[in-house]
């Protein structure tokens, strides 16, 4: 709820293209088609980041179809002033894939390992956009110091509190904390520098 | 009576964790509590939403494998693709009307079920939202009676007209411990204490009003993550002679008499 009001009180953020508001629109009128079309769109970037967390590709196709079905039947749902359609089918895979992983925690060697990836691969233009887009975040990414990224991503992608990945890492909360912070706000001015062309330094 | 005292700026590394979700359910649930007070903090969420999004595009793409379309779009949309329906020419005006009618009366039926099931959703958020801040402004009401009748009680402590003050002296066990105890007999015992050494697990701090005989518990204290309490005691049944307040370090449920060291010890001054 508040979320809504902060976003709605608060500065200029990217509008969501009123397609995708729009495909949603359509899917909750029961439209199959805006489904596959909001499939063909997205289930790249949901599949790729499941298969980052999971590291299991049968794993990571379970995650795109609940991501998908649940989008389906909570289309309603979708608030756009908490982010993009990308960002809502994006944070839902997240934390399904790591619900999965904390359910495997036991037998991690179960997970089958994943050959490397091609990148851009075959697809359509929405998605090799994606692609790019990517490759520039993960520019962006670079300019984090080496510690700021990995207590971020042991964060986002193994699903870890900020106490859990003090514990791993062998360093005080305090400082997880402050590099976790830190490397946001330099992720999010690269990303702006992205965003406005001037490219990352 | 511990009050926590979060400085701004940990708030604020909890805008990031909270941002790319690590933290456990309790502290985001307590975020969460501070933002709609904070604009500070929301503002620092509001500047960092997107970069979620961000990292989660930044992993290596990989295409899905073709068949998981099929799969996914036949559990979801049913295994008959959806077609669309078209009134048949070949058949008369009379067998089409009441087939026209019936499916716009389904279709408006079901759009109306739809509508309704949509307001529903929405009013169950609403309640659900409404009775949080209901139960939250309760809990800091009731938070606050709470305090104004701790600081009341103390307040009467302070003032009675029989009441005595004595410094407590930290003992061997604790040396920096130290603290000021305001003792009426008639309306109870204050006490404001500092550095009082951090409690194993299981073990707490007893307070005693020591006597002629044996020494009588006036309560049990838990001091604040500095080693600092202030808390009031009312007066413990029976005819209490006090000659001196003193603090022991206990097994977590209070114990009769005092088993464990003493940290803190004040003799009151005999009345002349």
């Amino acid at each position: 709820m508040w979320l809504a009001m902060v976003a709605a009180g608060r500065g200029p953020r990217a509008v969501e293209p009123s397609q995708e508001r729009h495909l949603l629109q359509r899917m909750t009128q029961g439209d199959g088609d805006a489904l596959r079309e909001l499939y063909d769109r997205h289930a790249r970037a949901v599949y790729s980041l499941a298969v980052r967390i999971l590291r299991s590709q049968a794993d990571a196709e379970d995650v795109v179809q609940e991501v998908f079905t649940q989008a389906w039947v909570q289309a309603a749902r979708y608030d756009a002033s908490r982010g993009t359609v990308a960002a809502w089918l994006l944070m839902q895979a997240r934390s399904r894939a790591i619900d999965r992983l904390r359910g495997r925690k036991l037998r991690p060697e179960n997970a089958a390992s994943v050959p490397e990836t091609r990148d851009p691969g075959a697809g359509a233009d929405a998605q090799v956009l994606a692609g790019q887009y990517a490759g520039r975040v993960r520019e962006a990414l670079n300019t984090l110091t080496a510690p700021q990224r990995t207590a971020v991503e042991l964060a986002f992608f193994e699903g870890l509190t900020y106490s859990q990945v003090a514990e791993q890492l062998n360093q005080p909360i305090g400082t997880v904390k402050t590099r976790i912070r830190q490397g946001l706000l330099r992720l999010k001015a690269a990303l702006d520098d992205v965003r406005t062309g001037r490219g990352v330094s | 009576m511990s009050i926590q005292v979060h400085d701004h700026d940990t708030w604020l590394e909890s805008a990031a964790l909270y941002v790319i979700d690590a933290m456990t359910d309790e502290e985001r649930r307590t975020f969460e509590t501070h933002l709609r007070d904070c604009e500070q903090c929301r503002a620092e969420v509001a500047s960092l939403q997107g970069v979620d999004e961000a990292l989660a595009s930044a992993v290596p793409q990989v295409d899905p494998p073709a068949a998981l379309r099929d799969r996914v779009l036949a559990s979801v949309l049913g295994s008959e693709p959806a077609t669309r329906l078209e009134p048949r020419r070949a058949e008369g005006m009379a067998q089409w009307l009441p087939l026209a009618a019936s499916l716009v009366l389904s279709l408006g039926l079901g759009g109306y079920a739809y509508s309704l099931q949509q307001r529903i959703a929405v009013l169950e958020d609403a309640l659900t939202s409404a009775r949080a801040q209901a139960a939250d402004t309760l809990a800091r009401a009731e938070a606050t009676q709470r305090t104004l009748q701790l600081t009341q009680t103390h307040l009467d402590v302070l003032t009675a007209p029989d009441s005595t003050r004595v410094a407590l002296a930290g003992q061997p066990t604790a040396p920096g411990a130290s603290g000021r105890a305001d003792w009426s007999p008639a309306r109870g015992l204050a006490l404001s204490l500092e550095n009082l050494p951090p409690l194993q697990p299981g073990r707490t701090y007893q307070v005693w009003l020591l006597t002629a005989g044996m020494p009588v518990s006036a309560g049990l204290l838990t001091p604040d993550a500095a080693g600092r309490s202030t808390i009031v005691y009312s007066v413990p049944p029976g005819d209490v002679a006090a000659t001196g307040i003193a603090l022991s370090e206990e097994p977590a449920n209070g114990v009769p008499q005092p088993t464990g060291q003493i940290v803190l010890v004040g003799l009151l001054a005999r009345a002349g």
